[in-house]
């Protein structure tokens, strides 16, 4: 192993150790490796800053931002209140009832939604009408971050893992849909007849103050409805355009940058408020990593894994793939899934080179980073979220019960994973 | 014109010994928003006002939901109430920093006190610290209003 080698590889684990404890807050972790690795590839010869701004994927940030601003536009409207709202009257005070709505609305939105923003939305909401009914908030808090997870597994925009694999092959909006929309339907299944089965006490219990869910006024939650109406036209537009970018010869970061700025010019929102709900934290922590595996390539780290899955190779491409989304899903349930598909698209890539067929991997990478981040109170940003929303009710998720709830979730979405990956291998 | 001239003189205080319940019996009994807690030489040691009682009740989403107008029945929110743990424990928890003003303090400073740290009633103390009042919002702001009458 070379001297750039060795160093690139000390900075990039460092700094998964780092985000792994998270002692330091992951953004100043990824800005502070990127830059280390920026200095050590200047002393070394390896790497400068050229370089690294042509390995930032500018297409996933753009892609990123845009809709992180359309939703920074959509969240004051109160439109997911009054999703939520709807759910809780539809249930009609059925604890089960409402389960499954708000986790197929949790999932459903989701698909479109980055998952954080999703469960910030509807998290606080459902918080209310558990309250209101006099039952505990935890079982759908914990299903709503498992399944905002499962359901940005989907599509090309629903989880940032997927915009990554998406830009970094080309695959289109219609690959995914294809492709992952089946398994994560299937998914979603599995886990909600699972996660149903694992609460069940709690499910059974009729609350005592069923009727008060009727006093919930949707109309009344929907606090900005010409915004929520201008904001979902331009998402529905944009949405069908995602279909057929490829058909016209563009990208679905090119869609969702012209429908931001149309939803902008139509809107026209107060600016600096909008701009506060967009995750720069986010984007800067991609930025980061690009920057840290743009480091690990040059050093010629890379072509070493290579080198080792070489020997690899004689594996039957089919369970490669299983083998692939397990080992995806351990990584991504300790580790923030963002750096594992920024370092390992690379690889997955470099396989090629060994005459395997390697287009099913890339499903297979985003259905194990998708479903991997469940496993753990910390494998997801969404979990996290939820579990620190949680803890400042009188009912707080504890990691000893989501490794009771959230584990085996994440285990039945993989087997699912792997068994839909091995009968459709022929179609991936 | 000083807040000595405008504050209530038979101040109700609490024992830092006291419980929360026992503290809610006074606030009930008393009809009145805040409760200076004092040590054994009557020096102000915190308050506790009605509202930290009534936040015990207050459901948790109102922390995370900016509007709840939609919400036209409360549920099973309206028949909470607190553990008889947090009703027999010791009323310090709820306690909270006392800002005090003394007896010569000039209404317009105790008055703006008040606006800023968001304070319906005010102790009044001695230079020791000791409890000698109590001046609410209303109480200052009449006086003050009272004083126009010597406008021509």
């Amino acid at each position: 192993m070379s001297v750039p080698a060795v160093f690139a590889s000390l900075i990039f684990f460092a700094s998964l150790i780092l985000i792994y404890t998270d002692k330091i807050n992951r953004t100043i972790v990824a800005l502070a490796g990127a830059a280390l690795m920026l200095v050590v590839g200047q002393v070394l010869q390896f790497y400068d800053l050229e370089t690294a701004i042509q390995v930032i994927d500018f297409e996933t940030l753009g892609l990123l931002m845009s809709m992180m601003i359309l939703f920074a536009m959509l969240e004051p409207t109160g439109l997911f209140e009054y999703l939520a709202v709807l759910a809780a009257r539809a249930s009609r005070g059925s604890p089960l009832r409402l389960f499954i709505l708000l986790g197929a609305i949790t999932a459903a939105v989701s698909m479109f939604l980055n998952n954080v923003t999703t469960v910030v939305l509807i998290a606080p909401v459902t918080i209310l009408i558990c309250a209101i009914l006099g039952i505990s908030a935890v079982p759908y808090l914990l299903a709503e971050a498992l399944f905002s997870n499962i359901g940005g597994v989907a599509t090309l925009v629903g989880d940032p893992p997927n915009v990554l694999i998406g830009s970094a092959v080309g695959l289109t909006f219609n690959d995914f849909i294809f492709h992952s929309l089946p398994v994560a339907v299937m998914a979603c299944i599995g886990g909600m007849l699972l996660l149903s089965y694992l609460f069940r006490e709690e499910l059974s219990k009729k609350p005592q103050n069923a009727d008060s869910v009727m006093g919930l006024n949707p109309a009344e939650s929907l606090n900005q409805p010409e915004t929520a109406r201008r904001v979902l036209i331009v998402l529905g537009a944009a949405i069908l355009l995602f279909f057929v970018h490829h058909l016209l010869g563009i990208g679905p970061a090119f869609v969702s940058i012209v429908a931001m700025s149309v939803a902008l010019i139509w809107v026209r929102p107060d600016m600096e408020e909008a701009l506060k709900r967009v995750e720069w934290n986010v984007l800067l922590f991609f930025g980061g990593l690009f920057v840290m595996v743009g480091g690990l390539e040059y050093a010629g780290v890379l072509d070493i894994v290579l080198g080792l899955l070489e020997g690899m190779s004689h594996i039957d491409p089919v369970w490669f793939g299983v083998i692939i989304i397990w080992m995806t899903a351990i990584l991504s349930a300790i580790v923030d899934n963002i750096p594992i598909t920024i370092a390992l698209i690379p690889i997955i890539q470099g396989l090629s080179e060994t005459g395997m067929n390697i287009t099913p991997l890339w499903w297979a990478l985003a259905f194990g980073v998708g479903f991997g981040g469940n496993g753990t109170i910390i494998g997801s940003t969404a979990g996290i979220i939820v579990a620190s929303l949680s803890e400042k009710t009188k009912a707080p998720i504890t990691p000893r019960l989501w490794n009771q709830r959230g584990l085996p979730v994440m285990v039945v979405t993989c087997i699912i994973a792997s068994v839909m990956f091995v009968i459709l291998y022929e179609t991936f | 014109m000083n807040i000595s001239d405008c504050m209530k003189r038979n101040v109700i205080s609490i024992s830092e010994t006291a419980t929360v319940r026992e503290a809610a019996a006074i606030f009930s009994k008393k009809h009145i928003g805040l409760l200076p807690v004092v040590d054994m030489d009557m020096k102000v040691i915190g308050v506790v006002g009605l509202r930290d009682l009534l936040d015990l009740e207050l459901p948790d989403f109102l922390r995370f939901v900016a509007d709840v107008d939609f919400v036209h029945d409360f549920g099973a929110v309206e028949s909470t109430r607190p553990s008889s743990d947090i009703l027999n424990g010791s009323i310090t928890v709820l306690m909270k920093n006392a800002i005090n003003v003394n007896e010569d303090c000039g209404l317009l400073r105790a008055y703006a006190m008040m606006l800023q740290h968001g304070l319906h009633d005010i102790p009044v103390v001695t230079d020791e610290g000791i409890l000698v009042g109590v001046a609410s919002r209303v109480d200052i702001g009449t006086s003050i209003l009272t004083s126009w009458s010597e406008v021509n």
